[in-house]
This record gives C-alpha cells, structure tokens and sequence, in this order.
C-alpha cells in the first residue's frame, strides 16, 4: 500500500502535538522517544508570552516582541486574551482594570467581546488563533509535518470557552483532536513518570484561570472524581490587586489612569510579584511621579492582598473534595500545576488545605503542554502504551429552563463524559407547533443566574391538545466537553427541526469568512488546505477500514468484504489523483466508504463490549450474591433488554 | 435513560450491587470503549464508539446511585418515577422530617456542633433503614416476576415507594447537615 501521507513529506511521519493555550504563555510539546519535550524558539525558550500586538500596516507580531509594545500601544497589544474567550459583549470582564478599547457589536454580529484596535474589530478567537499558529510554526520547524493537535484548556471552562478555543484551533489551521482538561494533562505527565497508583489533587492557579481536579489513578486509567474551579481567578488577579496598591502608593489615582499607565502598573505588579517570590520586600521608583520618589512593597502586603483570592480557591477546594466523597487526608498526594503556585503564600495555603506538602517536580508552566503531548501521541496511535485512559468529567450542570425561569438539571456536574441524557417534554398550548428550548449551564436553581448555552427552536409538531405532544430532548456531550442537542417528537415520531443558537461565540458562517480571510490567498489555499485535511481523513479511514478486515474477517457477511474492498481501493485511487478542486469528490468517497463499513463497525463495537463484559460480569453477579445478606440469588437480565426507555 | 442501565453493565436487576465490581466493568467497558480508542478510526466507527460509550458512563451514573437505581428499577418494572409522579409522602413520614429539620435549624442558630453530628448519625441511621426496605422490596418484586403474574409485581413494587420518599428525604437532609457543617468550618 502506498502511503497517502508520504505525498506531504517523503521522510517525517506528522507528528502529533499538545499545546498548552495558557493565559499569559503558550507552549507547544510533542513526543520524542517515547518521553515528552517542550518545543523550544530560536532563543532556547519554550514558553511563548500570549501577547500578541497587531500593527499599523495589518502586521501581527506575536511573543515576546509583542509584549515590549504594550506600554507603548496598550489598546493594540492583546495581553491575557484567554479572559475573554466565549464571553458575550456586555460581560463584567470587560469592565475590570484594563487597558482595552472595546467596540459595540452591531445588529446580527455574534456575540462575542470585540476588540477596537485601529477600528478595526478582532474578536478573542481570532488573537487566540493568531498564538496557535505561531506555535504550530514552531512545531514546523522541528518537526517538518504535524498531524493533529491537542489543545488544553482548564476544566472550568465552560461550553462557550470550549467551543471558541477549538474554533480558534481551526482558525489557525489545525486538526484538533481533543480539547483536553489542563489537571487531567498535568496528572497525565505526573501519573507517567511516578507509576503510582493512588489518589490525587491537582491544583492549578495559572495566569487567569483556577481550577482543583480530584482523580483516582489506577493502572493507566485516570478518573477524575470531581473538578471545581473558577475560569476568572489567576495571577492576573495578584497583579491588579498589587496595581491597585501600587496606584495608591504612588497617589495616582486609578480611575483617572491613561492606558498606558494601567499598563505600566499591570507590569510593574507582575514584576514585584514574581520578585516577592524570593525576596521578602521589594524597593520601587514611583512610575507616576515627576520627582523621583520610591516606595516598598512587602511580602507580608503582598500576602494580605491575595488572601481574599485564596479564600476563594479553598472554598472551591473543599467542594471538589465533598463532590468526590473524599477527606483531604484520603489524598496520596497534591500536584501544582501553573506559574501561580510559585507564589510562597500559595504553596503555604495549600500545604495548610490539604495538610501535606504539594509536589511540583515537573515545572509547573510545562506540565500542562507535556501532559497534552502524551495524550496527543496517545490519539494519534503513535503510543506503545495502550493501558493509559483518560476519564474525564463536565465540571457544571447542563439543564434546561422551564417554567418560571427554574432550571430542570439534566446532568448534574462531574457526571464522567463522554456522556447523554433524554428528557421528555410537552406543548402548553392547544396546537402549539413550535417549541422553544433554552440549554444553560450552571449550579443555580434559576436560568437567569446560569450560563446561557443555547436557544434551540423545535418546529412543525401536528397540532394537537395541549400536553400531548411529546417532545424528546437528547443531549449529549462529546470527548472535548462539548455540548450536542437532538430532539424528536415523539406521538408523530417525526425527527424535528432543530435549529441551536449559541448564545455566545461564532456561528459556522462567520468562521468559514474568518478561514478565508487569515489565509493569504484566499480561496484557493483554502482549497488547498481543504484538499490535505479530507486526505487525512481518507487515510485515516483507509488504515483503520484495513486493519478492521485483517482481525474480525470472521464478522463480515457475504458479498460484504467485496463491498468494502471496492470503496476503498476507489477511495485511495482518488485521494492519490485528487486536486484542489476534487475536494468534494474525495469527501464523498469518504462517506461512501464509511457507509459500506457501518454495519461491520457496529458489529465489531458489540464485539468489543462483550469481550470487555466477559469474565467481569460474572465477578459481579458473583459479588452481588455474596453481599445479598441472604435474601435469594440475582436474576441476569434479558440478553435483549437494552430497550430506550 | 437511554437504555437499560443493568443490561448495560452486566449488573442484575436489584438494589444491593456489588458497586466496586460493578466499577471494574465500567472501567474494561471505557477501555474498550473510549473515543479515545479511536481517535484514528472512521467516521461511522467513531460515531458508534461514541454513543455505546455515553451509554455505558449513563448506565454507571444511574447504578452506582442509590435514588437513580431504584427510580431505574421501578422503570424497568414499568412505574412511572420521578418525585412528581409518586404518591404524596405519607403525614407521619412528613411530620417527622418536619420535625427533624427544625431541630436542625434549632441546632444551627446555636452553633451545637454536638446536636448537628447527632441528627447526622440518626438521619444516616434513617437513610440505612430505607436503604434496606429498597433492597428487600426489589428482591421480593423481581422474584415475583419468576412465577407470578405482571400484577403482583406491579404491587410488590408499588408497595416500595414510600421507602423511595424516605431515601430521598433523609438524603436532602444530609445534604443539608453538609452544608451547614461547611458553613461552620
């Protein structure tokens, strides 16, 4: 068989990579003999600053030239872009201490925050993708080709910040294979290099986010408990707290400050608080006075200006624990995770939570990124270690509204994904055609006080009586934490219309405009991208439909084989001839012999699940008499009894 | 529920499960089953990984429950669940949680952290019990199902709701001696 992929680069399979989109830096890894490695720059660093600055002539720098623009032209240089993916227009963190402009969304736009820079407007998933694909260059450049990506993101995120840091993947031309939670990767890179079973905190205070995931680690398989965070609580919030008193030491007042100098003070407090890790006080020329005057910040200040912050993460913490039914002394360890967990008083505070000291032997601004690599190897069946699971949980409840604004949960937080639940619902007046669906997120009994998702529309339901009608709601949630919405009404059994309207982020259209426009030539790169993307697939499908042949030949049915053989050998001799035109042609060989494998796919699915049942149902049937304290022996259900109910 | 959770796990149809074997199934279930496992397969064969492994993390949801099982073995036995759905809380169950939650109020105004641990050990006693009449009402009901009549599970099942209600309050309350000893720490 002649290798589909070897048309791209005769010498280097791609490679997979893990990136670690962080708040304040950025870092791709990938896989080198079997051991994870961070890609490093020119310059011998491997954390890329998540600044990017965007110039006069349409020129985008991105890293560390980009931060040295900051003071300069504050409102054009985009610093802790993260803070702001998946958030709508009006949200409060567009109002906090900042140096940004923001433009007014006009009617239709979506909903998403707007960056002003030269009038221009840039939204959060466009600078995002602007980091990804600097770091996508620089895995280029030491590894020739890529293959597909896993980008971290931290657990608390929600829907909306999900789905817009895969948009931004996309936008900067990458195949994201998973969104990966940033705790679950770290413990990934911890639990790899300990080979220790047992269970395990990991806290990661970051640059804008904070998150505390609970997992058992058991044999490769790690299983997080419960997760609990804060996506608006980092090291971010150190500095603005510092630049507030900064303000105030050197009597300027912070309300009356020019960009720059918010700037200036922002910067200034990250400094003094990355000195303070060594030092206990730290001397400081006043930015603001024309006479040169200073003035001291102690360690001990430092710490009272945090300590609300901490309070917030304990709070969090001792949630986490409840949820996955755990004391703290139950724990065989803490991980710190996050550039953050240098600062002393954290390191204290969490030693004091959990009452043992935390490990950070693998530096906390890499893990994260190294945890992906492992994981990105792991998807890209470049790994020799096939023991290794992730099972992962949503960290907020998914409901619905319902009467009076109260909100029905359909999962409730830290339900193990991927996962889905069915919910029936009826019309409440007589020959309503139509059904209007909000989906929100969160831990409170009203809509109003969750996270709007979705608005989804169901329609041409026979008119009938009021509460006859039946509608029945799917959701399920992907691998990446993503959220899908399928309904069917159920009396006329007819699959509905559904049509989903975000409540945040960026519709289809308005991405495939945004794909046009970040590539130089527009159409036809884009094409051409096209064209490489649905040859990976065919390939993908290619060696999988083969090797499926080769081990349950014994699952095909007559004529079956014959079937498939076809579709692939036609669908191989097209993505070999295919030009940037044939893009639709090749997806459509694609779907033919994804078609002709559905029934066998399906088959050697029931074939997996009973190998993986077989000997293990017997344990607990088995199990269950024992503990049946004497009352008469179980009852196996039904072989046929998996029925939708 | 997307399909029969017991069925799903291998597990049988009553309240008292091995839940750490159970687990274990869960977990080969995953191994097999993970999407993970076929980030490099085909559409159609990362659609079906997908679904059969959203099934089987429900079905885990629901069995290892206590609530969700028996509202799930009711299902099975063909009664309407779901708190809405069941009969009224008899007076005597009502008057009693009633008065257990104004101790607990009682005991929180006045910071007795003695009084609070002790309704915690009465209402996990109270849980324990209702717990049992689950697990004996479910192995009578499935047992009937053997030789008699749809009817007579229907009863013996019906018969099982009130220690359903009685789970479910003395749960709620526990929740609330949680959150109040979280409020006190």
């Amino acid at each position: 068989m002649t290798d589909l992929l070897e048309i791209f680069d005769p010498k280097a399979p791609p490679r997979a990579i893990g990136i670690d989109l962080g708040t304040t830096n950025s870092i791709v890894a990938y896989v080198k003999n079997e051991k994870p490695c961070a890609v490093v720059d020119c310059d011998g660093q491997a954390l890329l600053p998540s600044v990017v600055f965007y110039g006069h002539q349409g020129n985008v720098v991105v890293g560390r030239n980009a931060a040295l623009h900051a003071a300069e032209s504050p409102r054009e240089t985009i610093v802790s872009v993260k803070r702001f993916m998946g958030r709508g227009a009006g949200d409060p963190e567009t109002k906090r201490l900042g140096p940004y402009a923001f433009a007014k969304p006009k009617p239709g736009d979506p909903n998403t925050i707007f960056f002003d820079v030269h009038g221009k407007s840039i939204t959060p998933v466009e600078v995002s993708a602007d980091i990804l694909r600097t770091l996508k260059r620089l895995a280029e450049d030491e590894l020739r080709s890529i293959g597909g990506a896993v980008i971290t993101v931290p657990a608390y995120f929600d829907d909306a910040q999900r789905q817009a840091t895969k948009d931004a993947g996309r936008l900067a031309g990458l195949d994201v294979l998973r969104l990966l939670n940033e705790p679950t990767a770290a413990a990934l890179a911890y639990g790899l290099e300990k080979k220790q079973n047992g269970k395990f905190a990991v806290f990661d205070l970051g640059g804008g986010t904070f998150d505390v995931t609970i997992l058992v680690l058991d044999d490769g398989v790690f299983q997080v408990r419960s997760t609990g965070g804060d996506s608006a609580l980092g090291g971010d919030d150190m500095d603005r707290a510092l630049a507030h008193e900064i303000f105030q030491l050197s009597g300027h007042d912070s309300d009356a400050a020019s960009p720059s100098e918010v700037r200036v003070a922002l910067d200034l407090a990250r400094r003094v608080k990355h000195a303070l890790t060594t030092a206990t006080e730290v001397e400081l020329e006043n930015p603001f006075a024309k006479q040169p005057s200073s003035f001291v910040v102690t360690r001990a200040r430092f710490n009272a200006l945090i300590e609300p912050l901490l309070a917030r993460a304990g709070t969090v913490c001792r949630c986490a624990l409840k949820d996955a039914e755990l004391g703290a002394a139950e724990l065989d360890g803490v991980i710190l995770v996050g550039g953050a967990t240098r600062v002393p008083a954290v390191r204290a505070y969490v030693s004091k939570l959990f009452g043992k000291e935390p490990l950070s032997d693998i530096d906390p601004d890499q893990v994260v990124a190294l945890g992906a690599a492992v994981h990105a190897n792991l998807l890209a069946g470049q790994s020799t270690n096939d023991e290794v699971l992730l099972l992962d949980v949503i960290p907020l409840s998914v409901g619905i509204e319902v009467g009076c604004g109260v909100v029905d949960r359909i999962l409730p937080r830290n339900t193990t994904i991927p996962t889905a639940a069915r919910a029936t619902y009826t019309t409440q007046q007589d020959n309503q055609t139509g059904f209007e669906i909000h989906v929100v997120q969160g831990e409170r009994e009203l809509a109003a006080d969750c996270r709007s998702l979705a608005h989804f529309t169901l329609r041409g339901i026979p008119p009938m009586p009021a509460g006859i009608a039946r509608l029945e709601v799917t959701f399920r949630i992907d691998a990446d934490g993503l959220l899908g919405v399928h309904a069917r009404e159920q009396s006329s059994g007819k699959e509905q219309a559904v049509s989903v309207k975000p409540s945040y982020g960026l519709d289809e259209q308005t991405i495939e405009q945004m794909l046009l426009d970040a590539i130089d030539h527009g159409e036809e790169d884009l094409m051409l991208r096209r064209l490489a993307e649905a040859r990976i697939e065919a390939h993908r499908i290619v060696t999988s439909t083969r090797k499926s042949l080769a081990s349950d030949a014994d699952l095909l049915a007559a004529g079956e084989k014959e079937r498939i053989e076809s579709a692939l050998v036609t669908l191989e001799k097209v993505a070999a001839e295919a030009q940037a035109n044939d893009v639709r042609r090749l997806q459509l060989h694609i779907e033919d012999l994804d078609a002709a494998t559905k029934d066998f796919a399906g088959r050697r699915m029931n074939r997996s699940i009973a190998r993986a049942i077989e000997g293990k149902k017997l344990d607990a049937i088995e199990g269950a008499v024992k503990n049946s304290k004497g009352i008469e022996a179980a009852h196996a259900p039904p072989t046929n009894a998996t029925k939708e109910s | 529920m997307l399909a029969d959770p017991f069925a799903t796990l291998g597990a049988p149809y009553r309240f008292d499960l091995d839940l750490p074997a159970i687990e274990k199934v869960h977990r080969e279930l995953s191994r097999a089953l993970h999407p993970d496992r076929f980030a490099q397969a085909g559409a159609s064969e990362r659609r079906a990984a997908l679904e059969k492994a959203a099934t089987v993390n429900e079905a885990w949801r629901v069995v290892r429950d206590p609530v969700r099982r028996a509202e799930a073995l009711l299902a099975i036995g063909g009664i309407a669940v779901g708190e809405n759905r069941e009969p009224q809380a008899s007076p005597a169950l009502l008057m009693d949680v009633l008065e257990h939650r104004e101790a607990l109020a009682d005991a929180r105004a006045k910071n007795d952290m003695v009084k609070i641990r002790a309704l915690r050990s009465a209402f996990e006693a109270r849980e324990r019990s209702a717990e049992e009449k689950l697990t004996q009402g479910f192995a009578l009901a499935f047992a009937a199902t053997q030789s008699s009549p749809w009817r007579e599970r229907r009863e013996a099942l019906e018969a099982i709701l009130p220690a359903l209600g009685e789970l479910r309050f003395f749960k709620r309350l526990l929740g609330d001696v949680s959150a109040i000893e979280e409020e006190q720490a």
